[in-house]
């Protein structure tokens, strides 16, 4: 495609000058980390006797890989069913769980909170993670599904000549078979739980359960807004978001990819 | 080091396959058994039955339990519920309620990000899309917030929109234009419009990622018609690009729809829903009638309602979508 001299510096002048936009308050923190102390703001935040960095970044890892690890495999087995064994019902089921994705998770705070602390999950990594494990599985079991609809029966049904059961097809040649989609969604439900905060706002009282989304509003709650101060919580704020960027370059294009097959598709 | 030690671990590891081989020999056991000797009976069952559990039944039980409290005047600590009624509606919905002002500022809020982040979502995609030099670097950098979490987009946002030592004040002052400097978050007139554009700053990559692949769905044949037809850029943009990606759009419609009802961390963070009540969301007000007035009769009443405007919203748009689509 031939593009005109002057199309291509109207694309490019659009480009940056949302690009700027788009930086100025990534490069402004950055930026205004270092004041006056340089480093030394960060090693405050590192060495904050109230907020154990490394506990809480370890916390959020926890509490995210084991969402991720739970999801991924209930929502491969379920949309594998739902995709390659329908039963009487299953439809109705699949539906009824996808209409869920309408339900916002601030819409039902109030049971969230009464629940998790009636099964004594209060202040527990398990009464973070159940109920990021609900709300995160219905997308996921969409993709699965949309996936598995994808995939050609031969890949089965040639599997059940050779005698296989169904679990074993479905961990010996399709999971195998999906590491891309595994990467996806669990990608994708490693950042949405990374990135959530109203759960554990509800849940987690004890500050060595804390994940990084609840220690961030610790330094936010300083109100003396000098200088230094404010160094120190754009420090602060940068690691704490540090580790779910690193996550997020080594995997742009899985993340990426999961979202635009879910809402392309659905 | 410990942590990253750990993420190699659990990454490792990978699906769990002890449980799975107790399971398959106990399923082909009973496969024998079966006439068609395919796929037992309750093995897909099986299979759907955990997601089903910890989601499906966890989800509509608090759906359950919010339309039943709704009715009480618990307190959202104990155990004690009396039956009021439809009382904790009727309040709600008097004219004179918070609930109106959160709803309103709920589909403002819905309005305007849903228009700019698709609007400019769309520009960008179609720009990227002609595969410039760089342009998978401008692409990274619009899709970055995405992966930081709306407190820490929101904690940023809150120092620089600050009046005093905000970024956003200082550099207008520095481009000689201090008459726009504004109290971003402490103006009653601004504030609402102050959290669409931090919402705007997180999301518009994921609208700019969607459209981008819708484009690249479309055949380069309708591109080269349009071009034989003598239509120019703005022509193929409105009469074949936009129709052309009407589903995604409806996908980013319904998306906006529930999203902003569940709005809450970057207000929380931001201006807590003032000054005054500028700035209440509906998830906003329900997280203090509950949480901070012990109300939870009041407050599963407005959960009651959201789940009400989100379903409606959501088939609304459904149904305008079908009806222009054919």
């Amino acid at each position: 495609m031939k593009r005109k001299m002057s199309m291509t510096v109207i694309m490019y002048a659009v480009l940056v000058f949302f690009l700027l936009i788009w930086i100025f308050p990534i490069w402004t923190a950055v930026s205004k980390s270092f004041n006056i102390n340089g480093f030394g703001n960060y090693a405050t935040v590192i060495n904050n006797p109230d907020v154990h960095y490394f506990r809480v970044v370890f916390n959020s890892f926890f509490i995210s890989i084991s969402t991720s690890v739970i999801v991924v495999f209930i929502t491969s087995l379920g949309g594998f069913s739902f995709s390659k064994m329908p039963f009487r019902g299953s439809k109705i089921i699949y539906l009824l769980l996808l209409a869920c994705m309408a339900v916002p998770v601030a819409s039902v705070t109030m049971p969230l909170f009464f629940t998790i602390k009636a099964f004594g999950l209060t202040n527990t990594y398990l009464g973070m993670i159940l109920p990021m494990v609900a709300f995160n599985a219905l997308q996921m079991l969409l993709l699965w599904k949309n996936y598995f609809d994808g995939l050609p029966d031969e890949i089965i049904e040639a599997a059940e000549v050779d005698g296989a059961g169904t679990f074993r097809i479905y961990s010996r040649i399709l999971m195998p078979l999906s590491v891309p989609m595994i990467a996806t969604t669990g990608v994708l439900t490693f950042v949405y739980s990374w990135n959530e905060y109203l759960i554990p706002l509800l849940i987690v009282r004890d500050e060595t359960k804390y994940p990084v989304t609840l220690a961030s509003t610790y330094f936010m709650e300083t109100r003396s807004q000098t200088p230094e101060m404010v160094a120190q919580m754009y420090a602060a704020l940068i690691l704490m978001t540090i580790p779910s960027v690193i996550v997020y370059l080594i995997s742009q294009r899985w993340l990426q990819s999961g979202i635009t097959a879910g809402a392309v598709k659905s | 080091m410990t942590t990253a030690v750990k993420i190699s671990d659990g990454r490792g590891q990978g699906l769990p396959r002890d449980p799975s081989q107790d399971n398959d020999k106990h399923l082909q056991a009973h496969g024998h058994h079966q006439r068609r000797g395919r796929w037992t009976r309750f093995q897909p069952v099986l299979y759907v039955l955990p997601v089903v559990i910890l989601s499906g039944l966890f989800i509509y039980y608090c759906i359950a339990f919010t339309v039943w409290a709704s009715f009480t005047n618990w307190d959202g600590l104990s155990d004690q519920m009396g039956f009021v009624g439809m009382k904790n509606y009727t309040k709600l919905l008097d004219p004179s309620s918070v609930f109106w002002v959160a709803l309103r500022n709920t589909l403002i809020f819905l309005v305007v990000t849903v228009v700019i982040q698709a609007g400019l979502g769309l520009l960008l995609a179609v720009i990227l899309k002609e595969r410039m030099r760089g342009s998978n670097f401008f692409k990274a950098i619009f899709f970055l917030p995405i992966s930081m979490a709306p407190v820490i987009i929101a904690a940023i946002f809150r120092i620089i929109m600050d009046p005093n030592v905000g970024s956003i004040n200082e550099a207008l002052r520095a481009l000689h234009l201090g008459f726009l400097a504004q109290t971003w978050l402490g103006d009653p007139h601004i504030a609402l419009f102050s959290i669409c554009a931090i919402n705007i700053f997180e999301w518009m990559g994921y609208s700019m990622v969607i459209y981008y692949a819708g484009l690249l769905s479309i055949p380069d044949e309708v591109y080269e018609a349009a071009k034989l037809d003598g239509a120019g850029f703005w022509t193929t943009l409105f009469k074949v690009t936009v129709p052309m990606l009407s589903g995604t759009t409806n996908t980013l419609i319904v998306l906006g729809i529930v999203g902003s009802l569940k709005t809450f961390d970057i207000v929380m963070l931001t201006t807590g829903g003032g000054p005054g009540r500028s700035t209440e969301f509906l998830a906003t007000y329900l997280y203090k009638l509950g949480i901070q007035q012990f109300n939870g009769g009041l407050s599963a009443a407005v959960g009651v309602l959201v789940l009400v405007v989100a379903v409606v919203l959501s088939l609304g748009q459904m149904a305008v979508a079908k009806r222009s689509g054919n």
